[in-house]
């Protein structure tokens, strides 16, 4: 009851105690490189922390009339599950009953958003701590309202289902708050023991299950405005292209048609409906300056190790000797990946006298607004980003700045505008995962364990030039740190082990893809310990185990390595047409580890069987990591297995599902278990970590089965 | 006074080698596409090439599969997403022909359409087959369902959906579809001769 | 133009200048109906099967004149959280939806299937259920594709002993 601070208001704004120490705090430490590759190290293993706006007072909860909780987070739900995972931990620390509460994104106007992203694996785990003492905090404040309006102490009360009682009165959170104007906020009380809790920790069903079982109407392209208008905007196709003129004469007469807005370098077609604005759309011709047709093969030549920027990110012992007769290396490759998510980009806007309301599918409202307010010249205040359920993210939509030209294609017709990308432009104008190339080096020792390793690895951009994070990350850490996930060696028993990155920025724009660069890196560096194992002569996980310490944090990884080969039966020589693969990562504190099974089937690859282990700490709810570790098992597979995006005649394609081949149901494996292990006792990140080790333990496989050993994604035979 | 002419060339060269090319956007549908018609000089199975020419375009060819699944476009590629003919030639029980296809082309989406949207039937393969195999087998009743000379005249001159070749429409890509390589009337009236004339299949 | 067709059971008569317009868009823009999903508009991923006189259409690629006289069924009329389809019943007891975006055309699709196929194979599973599913719920999905073949069956012997 001490420091009771004065809030005024029906908003219950509850703030502080918030951690905010985050990767950027570390920056102004860095000078050296040795210093640099810990302070790398240290973010690879940085507990989750929470970025929040956290000293506004601004909107966390609201109580409904009917006593619902209503919680406005800070993270966006993208299929992840956090929403349920938060309202887990509010029903436990509120003591409600997750049907008493409903999470919504916060608007930037009125909520708390997280100034970063959502993005990282980060949302549960960043918002454990803080979310609960909310949460408590809430509690205890209707406890002290409830005492004075039931005339009874603080101390006698005890609260469940919303309700506070003191065995004689009871009185509902919603009716306790009802016509206060201001709120006492105690200190934060302390959490309940883990032990006690009803709902975190146990597998409970998604909040938005029964949402989008019966097709509401959630997502960003879902929302309505009245008198919206639709609008098509016309991308270019080539790479570099950028915009000479345009004639637009037909399209203003076509049907529906409400204005052909060119503004800057860009043109749009505003019409009565969306179909009406495609079809104005395709009469008009765009004469694009294209200063330089790109080719695959040149793409590829400023793509390599020994180009572009250099960084040392792990050194440990010596570097190989080039001339040593021992030295074994090969080179791997990765394609450019698109996005793909189903739901397109676009946005719904209201430009209405400087003040602009859009709602999207957004993993940065915060970063939205901002460039929205710059561009159209008005106050951050006047800007209310909305971010509605996600039709998938995978980092996709960490850059949304087509809201800017929603609103101003609002702006110019005076009506709220809903604009939508076509699938051509999704594949043409996403931020792709950029390719990548490797060079493994390694040597064994005469005991047959592996002596020296190195990684080599080339990559576009992933971190660096990223809107949500300031260009002097990079410039003072040296590296793209989105690059370099899973890039290390993990492996510390081994005397010699180093990874260096090459950075370059290539002509088209490449970004964050769900694990960054950890699907490449770990299919270059597992796959070839695979290779160094069968030159040795030694059963594959062994070996891993081998050089790999039982302390600390490896040993969190030495414990998946072997629950995943325990559990999976691992083998390594092949039975009745079957092979298994093996391998494993760490990534961002949470090590996974898969065995696969697989055969080949009309000269194809099957997956049958992967056994998953994985330990991302404290597990707030099973079924849902377990569908996280299914998704990205599977959407592993499809990167791994199907995708590739290639540039021909100066165009990125393909442009359509189908051409870009991806996973469907029959590639599926028929089974998939996840085993876990809590080596935390904290919640560490589950949506990209388990993504890691699939290519490598599919290749791994195809190289046991076939003797032939695939370097290049996606795996063909 | 040298530097500053190298660089003004330099400037002039960077300029005149960028390429404006154009664009139409997202979709585009260029109708004026003519066919090149051939000239030749007085070839004897004038009638059978001409007709010929068109039933080894993709545009027969891919719905005339020799192992279940259609083809699509003019590299002949299997039809994405795993579609085969199912148990009677229109594909699967929720995912058929006419999940996708309609009776008539659809601008918006690139796919094509045309009433009887379907499959030959297997016995009908003419996919990896020679000119000669497939005149053969589209004359042989057991093969082309039982149709008399006459019959078969019908289909390849009459048929919505083989007449659907010459408008193939739009792809999903926004570019025009390939049409057979001889206009439609001169095919009709090729393939009337050919059968009046006895339907002579050349040695080559 | 006025096309007149029933969607989940309810007559609509719409007026629209293009008859070529996409069934999806008439029935997201103008019936309001924001269940069916605009994925690709190329019939690829199948976010916008929905029914017409019960067989599954990609409404994408459906011009809505094909629409008139016919019986269209969207999720919002397949089941409701009160009387759910035996689908929709199977998806939440297996927790299928990560994102959720593409599921209503999943579920479509699996509908038509259950219609013409009541208790699909594995196979019939694969040939079938081709829409495209970013999150990847595809080991969740066959589970709840099987169970909601067994409830379907369920719910056939009860009518039957009703009747």
């Amino acid at each position: 009851m001490s420091k009771a601070k004065k809030l005024s208001r029906r908003k219950f704004l509850v703030r502080g105690g918030l951690g905010t120490v985050g990767v950027l705090a570390l920056g102004t430490y860095v000078f050296r490189n040795p210093i640099r590759r810990s302070i790398l190290k240290m973010v690879e293993t940085l507990p989750p922390s929470y970025m929040g706006s956290g000293t506004e007072a601004n909107l966390w909860f609201e109580l409904t009339q009917e006593n619902k909780v209503i919680f406005h987070s800070p993270k966006v739900e993208m299929g992840q599950g956090s929403f349920t995972s938060f309202a887990q931990m509010i029903a436990d620390e509120m003591d409600v009953r997750l049907d008493q509460i409903e999470v919504v994104g916060a608007a930037t106007k009125t909520g708390i958003v997280d100034v970063l992203s959502t993005g990282g694996s980060l949302s549960v785990g960043s918002l454990w701590q803080p979310l609960r003492e909310l949460a408590a905090t809430m509690r205890e404040m209707l406890k002290i309202e409830a005492a004075k309006k039931l005339s009874v102490e603080v101390s006698s009360l005890t609260t469940n289902d919303g309700v506070i009682s003191n065995g004689l009165k009871t009185i509902t959170y919603a009716e306790v708050a009802y016509g206060i104007t201001e709120w006492n906020i105690p200190d934060t009380p302390e959490l309940k023991p883990l032990s006690s809790y009803k709902f975190i920790g146990k597998p409970v069903k998604r909040i938005d299950l029964a949402s989008k079982v019966f097709g509401d109407p959630i997502f960003g392209l879902d929302a309505e405005m009245p008198e919206m208008l639709h609008a098509a905007i016309i991308r270019p196709s080539k790479i570099g292209a950028t915009f000479n003129s345009a004639d637009t004469s037909k399209a203003a007469q076509m049907p529906g048609v409400v204005k052909v807005v060119q503004i800057d370098d860009w043109v749009a077609v505003v019409a009565e409906s969306y179909a009406q604005a495609l079809a104005a759309k395709r009469t008009i011709k765009v004469e694009w300056n294209i200063l330089k047709e790109w080719t695959e093969k040149e793409m590829r030549e400023m793509l390599r190790v020994g180009k572009g920027r250099l960084m040392i990110t792990q050194k440990e012992g010596d570097a190989i000797d080039e001339e040593d007769d021992e030295l074994v290396s090969m080179i791997f490759t990765s394609p450019i990946g698109a996005h793909a998510q189903i739901e397109p980009n676009g946005a719904l806007a209201d430009y209405n006298n400087g003040d602009i309301t859009v709602v999207l599918s957004t993993q940065v409202p915060g970063k939205t607004q901002e460039f929205v307010a710059d561009a159209l010249g008005v106050d951050k205040d006047k800007v209310n980003i909305i971010p509605a359920y996600l039709g998938g993210g995978f980092g996709r939509r960490l850059n949304t700045n087509h809201a800017i030209q929603t609103v101003q294609l609002s702006k110019a017709v005076g009506k709220p505008v809903k604009y939508i990308f076509t699938r051509k432009e999704e594949f043409q104008n996403d931020l792709f995962r950029p390719p990548t190339h490797h060079i493994m080096k390694g040597k064994l020792g005469s005991d047959g364990l592996i002596d020296s390793l190195e990684h080599h690895y080339a990559s576009g951009d992933v971190a660096i030039g990223a809107i949500i994070l300031p260009g002097l990350l990079n410039d003072v850490l040296g590296t793209d740190i989105g690059a370099m996930r899973g890039g290390n060696i993990m492996y510390d028993k081994i005397p010699n082990h180093r990874a260096e990155q090459w950075h370059t920025t290539l002509p088209f724009a490449t970004s964050w893809w769900r694990s960054l660069g950890l699907l490449a890196n770990t299919f270059a560096v597992e796959s070839f310990i695979d290779e160094l194992a069968l030159k040795a002569g030694k059963n594959p996980v062994e070996l891993r185990l081998a050089q790999i310490s039982k302390e600390g944090n490896q040993k969190r990884i030495y414990d998946v390595i072997q629950l995943a080969a325990e559990k999976g039966n691992y083998n390594d020589t092949p039975m009745n047409g079957r092979a298994m693969g093996f391998a494993a990562s760490t990534d961002s504190n949470s090590p996974a580890a898969h065995v696969v099974e697989v055969s080949i089937e009309n000269n194809q690859i099957k997956v049958h069987k992967v056994i998953c282990a994985f330990d991302c700490g404290f597990v707030v709810n099973p079924d849902q990591v377990r569908a996280q570790c299914e998704g990205a098992i599977i959407m592993g597979m499809s990167a791994s297995m199907f995708e590739k995006m290639t540039i021909e005649d100066g165009e990125l394609t393909p442009t359509i599902y189908g051409p870009y081949d991806m996973a469907l149901m029959k590639h599926a494996p028929k089974t998939i278990d996840v085993h876990f292990i809590q080596g935390a006792d904290i919640p560490l990140p589950v949506g990209e970590p388990p993504m890691g080790p699939i290519g490598a333990a599919v290749a791994n496989a195809v190289r046991r089965l076939t003797g032939k050993r695939l370097t290049d994604l996606p795996l063909k035979l | 006074m040298k530097k500053s002419i190298f660089l003004y060339s330099l400037v002039l060269i960077l300029i005149s080698g960028a390429v404006v090319a154009s664009n139409y956007g997202d979709d585009v549908y260029d109708s004026n596409l003519i066919a090149p018609i051939k000239k030749s000089k007085k070839d004897p199975h004038e009638n059978y090439n001409k007709m010929m020419d068109v039933i080894m375009s993709p545009r027969c060819i891919n719905c005339h599969p020799n192992d279940h699944v259609p083809k699509q476009a003019d590299d002949g590629h299997p039809h994405y997403f795993g579609i085969a003919r199912g148990e009677n030639n229109h594909g699967f029980q929720a995912i058929n022909c006419a999940t996708c296809h309609q009776n008539t082309n659809n601008d918006y989406s690139g796919v094509p359409g045309a009433p009887e949207w379907s499959l030959a039937p297997a016995e009908m393969f003419w996919e990896g087959l020679s000119r000669k195999e497939i005149a053969e087998s589209m004359m042989d009743p057991v093969r082309n369902g039982g149709r008399t000379a006459e019959e078969t005249m019908h289909h390849l001159t009459e048929h919505e959906l083989v007449l659907w070749a010459w408008q193939p429409g739009i792809k999903a890509d926004g570019t025009p579809r390939e049409i057979p390589p001889v206009p439609l009337d001169e095919y009709k009236k090729a393939v009337k001769a050919w059968i009046a004339n006895g339907a002579v299949i050349p040695e080559n | 133009m006025k096309i007149e067709f029933t969607i989940n059971g309810v007559l609509q008569s719409v007026e629209i200048e293009d008859s070529n317009t996409p069934l999806l868009w008439v029935v997201r823009d103008v019936l309001n109906l924001k269940g069916t999903k605009f994925g690709c508009g190329k019939a690829a991923c199948g976010a916008c099967t929905l029914h017409v006189d019960d067989e599954a259409v990609r409404s994408c690629s459906y011009a809505v004149k094909f629409a008139e006289g016919k019986q269209i069924t969207t999720i919002e009329g397949l089941g409701s959280p009160q009387d759910p389809h035996p689908v929709q019943q199977a998806w939440i007891e297996e927790v299928v939806p990560q994102c959720g975006y593409c599921q209503p055309g999943f579920m479509m699709a699996t509908a038509a299937l259950l219609n013409k196929k009541p208790n699909p194979s594995d196979e019939d599973i694969d040939n079938n259920i081709v829409n495209v599913c970013r999150c990847a719920t595809y080991y969740r999905m066959r589970k709840a594709i099987h169970r909601a073949a067994e409830l379907t069956q369920e719910t056939n012997l009860k009518t039957q002993e009703n009747v």
